[in-house]
């Protein structure tokens, strides 16, 4: 075990810094808020220091290591240029409030990004300030809120979700002042448009969905829920958390919705970094894009004294809309995780709707290869598709019921299972619809041998013995970790001795 | 030309064992009324080499501040951090792996999360921390709504919080919009000529739910009223302090002087200034903002062998499990950026935090000095300290003397009027550990030609 409380040499041990201009007795803090004593840190020299982090990398599973099939987290592979562009000083060392002649090339990529992002999704404008998708989903909702008051619509103040949506779609709904109606979803997890008829009115303001939803199931009605919800004079929230999906095949827009948040960190790629940064810009129509926080960029012809410094045939501008909610993030958003898109979006170009094909054909067979092992290796009556359905989108999901009835297994029991075996664990118990639900996504830059040796893996667990199971993982860095423990001995950071 | 599929040209291969006729019966779902046809209207794909072409060229033509001399900060500032920091980040054991939602195959993830909270907890004197935000604007909004939540019930002023003047209007923006929602009324607090908040004025806020200051404030003084605050406002409203996290190494923690929540940009310590993002939002508390408090927390726990292991705790207050009544939407977060953090902090060590604050102040310092012999730029707030930025007053306007820098190499400040529309002629001045004397004498050197340009 390596920790990193437990390094404690001499002062001054890490990186040697020049001297001060002035002595630190020169500097006159005021005497009441001087400093009484150091922050008590560890002192780690530069080798320690790379050997803990090291040591601690080596105990982390990345999509670098080995299969991720984490079910609507869309775990692919990054492609290793993004990193390269992110860290190059014309995005790493620059600041937000240089003036715009001196971020024309920033400017411009930001408008491309806008450009491609709106019209992959069929939408009128594009803001990129959202730092994460959940984020993305309060701004919307605060772009709906301000364009009711606009139009004297007080009233509205209802928002829909299924009961199969993300817990971020309420929530961030619940923030930003509205309530919430949620609506129970039909038995084969798609949208109940009757349930839906019987709480739309004068007072919604908007319905927020996914589409596929998280089932992995593309919601064939959606047209008639948007009509349903815009009768009324309500607005469609299109969640993008799925929208790898269908990238060229459909759009939010074609669908009838009026705004859409882009995970850019899973529809194109930000690597996630073990939680975080993400980008969750949003895209909307003409009637909400006066909403939208500012600035956007926007472009121009330039003068003559501009073209010296333009990086095409465009001035770029920092723009405001006009009954613009203002920020959401102080700056101009994850500038970083935008880049690394750009930069991954470039690779593919038009040609983005085949990573969508990939990701489906995957989920698809992998999906096939799995019944197929179940089969031959005759545990097929262990589990059952969590969803009714020819076809499943980017991700599937099985229902492990039928386990845990005849053999106490759970679908917590087989994703342990699945660790000892080397790989990531799918998602589960969500959505919640599907009882001991296992969610599947394996995207597109996985290999027909690796969905095939994982479906063989996976039929294997099923077939270990349920004591095997619940003992599960016995070959990782530490064995099942006591979550209630945890929480009723809270313990949130290094204990010194004297406390 | 796409390279990142594996499975490219095995199409066929896949559908016939699958039993499908094509790839657009993979997609036969989708009804027809709502299918895109055509091609995407976009650009073919590019090779990884052109891209980096691309790239090199239009970021080329963006101005790195690490080109020239540059005096832009204003809540976002370029400390050197360390090679092996970016050595280590880019292991893709950290770098590809998704929130630690398995723990026995994410403790190093965990842990170093868990020695962030350490570290943060020690630099601000906060016993609990979350394991970040999105950046210090969504902290400060968030320790609001936090703050509204924990002392509504009690409070003579319900609804209601009040935050400095000084804080810039970005900043503002976004904690309006965080506090909207939940129909917090945002009230300001005056501040004095001297640039020091108005104690007297601090009295209003007596029975609100919180009272939001920064330290350094936004002017760059390190305001000595603050040990006052807590004792005016009382035990129910909250006093949220935001930090500049490098300023600790010389200023005393907030939780020392009464803090409830102590928030942060947390950039200077571990990350580039990146155009302004990824970035992350320190925060922390004390015991009775636990239950309510935002983001992801990690725990020290045991294995079902009794062995030393760390997972996620405290859930049930996020948007997963508790839904629309969880007491913030966020779920990503800024790991990897807090994880530079921490990397930073571990190398720097008490005593290298220390040193680090002591050469922004010196740098300050230092310039104050050199500019105090400029003719006709004054500093109007001059009796105060600095940390590392202040405000200069000028003999014409900011706008025409940043132009008259650019020209001769050199980046300014920030336009105040950015912030505050009357301050015309008013910059504010930022140094780091990367100014060097060289920068300060090319800057004064600057001020004194176009001082004598503008008097002409």
């Amino acid at each position: 075990m390596s920790r990193l409380f437990e390094h404690f040499g001499a002062e001054g041990k890490g990186y040697a810094q020049p001297a001060p201009m002035l002595p630190a007795s020169e500097l006159g803090v005021p005497s009441n808020m001087a400093r009484q004593q150091l922050p008590r840190w560890p002192r780690l020299s530069e080798p320690e220091m790379v050997r803990h982090y090291t040591w601690l990398s080596k105990r982390n599973f990345g999509i670098d290591t080995g299969f991720y099939p984490l079910g609507s987290c869309t775990m692919k592979h990054n492609p290793r240029v993004n990193e390269v562009v992110a860290q190059l000083p014309g995005i790493a060392d620059i600041h937000p409030h240089q003036p715009e002649h001196q971020l024309q090339g920033l400017l411009s990529i930001y408008y491309e990004m806008q450009d491609m992002l709106a019209i992959c999704a069929g939408m009128d404008a594009v803001t990129l300030q959202p730092v994460a998708g959940a984020q993305g989903e309060f701004t919307a909702v605060r772009c709906f809120q301000e364009y009711f008051r606009h139009r004297g619509e007080h009233h509205r103040t209802k928002v829909i979700v299924p009961d199969s949506a993300h817990g971020t779609n309420p929530a961030s709904a619940a923030m930003a002042g509205f309530e919430i109606i949620e609506i129970p979803s039909q038995e084969d997890g798609r949208i109940d448009l009757s349930a839906l008829r019987a709480v739309v009115g004068d007072d919604t303001a908007a319905m927020m969905i996914t589409n596929p939803n998280t089932l992995g199931l593309f919601e064939q009605d959606i047209a008639e829920a948007s009509s349903i919800v815009h009768e009324v004079g309500g607005l469609m929230y299109y969640d993008g958390a799925n929208f790898n999906a269908i990238l060229g095949r459909t759009s939010p827009g074609l669908m009838g919705f009026d705004a859409v948040h882009y995970n850019l960190h899973k529809t194109f790629s930000q690597p996630h970094g073990g939680g975080g940064p993400g980008s969750g810009p949003i895209g909307v129509k003409e009637h909400l894009a006066p909403f939208l926080p500012s600035p956007i960029v926007a472009r121009r012809a330039p003068t003559d004294d501009e073209k010296k410094q333009c990086v095409d045939d465009y001035w770029y501008t920092w723009h405001t809309p006009e009954h613009t909610i203002g920020k959401v993030q102080q700056w101009h958003g994850n500038a970083g995780a935008v880049l690394r898109c750009w930069a991954y979006y470039r690779r593919y170009g038009k040609e983005l709707r085949t990573m969508s094909e990939h990701a489906v054909l995957n989920a698809n067979y992998l999906r096939h290869a799995i019944h197929r092992e179940a089969k031959a290796a005759g545990v097929d009556h262990l589990f059952v598709d969590g969803a009714d359905t020819i076809v499943a989108k980017h991700e599937f999901t099985l229902s492990l019921g039928p386990a845990k009835e005849a053999l106490g297994i759970s679908a917590m029991d087989v994703a342990k299972g699945l660790l000892d075996m080397g790989y990531m664990a799918p998602t589960v118990y969500f959505p919640l619809v599907v009882p001991e639900c296992m969610m599947i996504e394996p995207t597109e830059t996985e290999s027909k041998e690796t969905l095939d040796t994982f479906a063989r893996d996976f039929c294997k667990v099923l077939q270990l013995d349920a004591e095997t199971l619940h003992n599960a993982p016995t070959t990782t860095p530490v064995r099942r970790v006591d979550e209630v423990y945890a929480a009723r001995n809270l313990c949130l950071r290094h204990p010194f001795d004297d406390e | 030309m796409v390279d990142q599929l594996p499975n490219l040209g095995r199409e066929e291969e896949m559908l016939k064992e699958m039993g499908v006729a094509s790839i657009d019966a993979l997609f036969a779902d989708v009804p027809e009324s709502v299918r895109m046809v055509g091609d995407l209207p976009l650009p073919d794909a590019q090779s990884e080499e052109a891209l980096l072409a691309d790239a090199k060229r239009l970021l080329g033509a963006n101005l790195a501040l690490g080109d020239q001399p540059s005096f832009l900060g204003a809540g976002l500032y370029r400390n050197f951090v360390p090679s092996c920091v970016f050595q280590l980040v880019t292991r893709g054991e950290f770098l590809t792996s998704y929130t630690p939602y398995q723990p026995e195959v994410s403790q190093g993830m965990l842990q170093a999360m868990w020695e962030f909270q350490s570290l943060i907890s020690e630099l601000i004197a906060m016993p609990i921390t979350n394991l970040s935000l999105y950046d210090g604007s969504t902290a400060a909004a968030e320790a609001l709504t936090c703050a509204v939540r924990v002392h509504n019930r009690k409070a003579e002023q319900k609804d209601t919080v009040y935050i400095s003047e000084l804080t810039p209007p970005d900043r503002i923006s976004v904690i309006h919009n965080y506090c909207q929602g939940a129909g917090i009324n945002v009230e300001t607090l005056r501040h004095d000529e001297n640039g020091c908040i108005n104690l007297e004025d601090v009295q209003r806020a007596r029975g609100s739910c919180a009272v939001y200051v920064e330290q350094p404030n936004p002017l760059g003084i390190i305001d000595g009223g603050y040990p006052s605050l807590k004792e005016i406002i009382g035990e129910t409203t909250a006093l949220i302090v935001g930090v500049q996290p490098v300023s600790l190494g010389l200023l005393e923690a907030p939780g020392n002087y009464g803090a409830d929540i102590v928030i942060g940009e947390g950039q200077p310590l571990g990350s580039p200034i990146t155009g302004g993002g990824p970035l992350y939002g320190i925060f922390g508390c004390t015991q009775p903002y636990l239950r309510l408090m935002p983001g992801r927390i990690v725990g020290r726990s045991i294995d079902v062998d009794g062995k030393e292991a760390y997972c996620l705790t405290l859930s049930t207050r996020e948007q997963h499990i508790r839904r629309h009544r969880a007491t913030s939407n966020i779920c990503t977060n800024e790991t990897l950026i807090a994880l530079m953090g921490a990397m930073h902090m571990s190398l720097l060590g008490p005593e290298g935090l220390e040193q680090l604050a002591v050469r922004n102040m010196a740098a300050c310092t230092q310039l104050k000095r050199q500019l105090a012999g400029v003719e006709g730029v004054t500093l109007p707030y001059h009796g105060q300290s600095h940390f590392n930025e202040f405000v200069v007053e000028l003999p014409a306007s900011t706008s025409a003397c940043l132009a008259y820098l650019e020209a001769n190499g050199v980046v300014g400040g920030l336009d105040v009027s950015n912030w505050y529309a009357d301050k015309t002629n008013q910059m504010l001045v930022t140094v780091t550990d990367q100014t060097s004397q060289r920068d300060l004498d090319r800057l004064v050197d600057c001020l004194n030609s176009w001082t004598q340009e503008v008097n002409a």
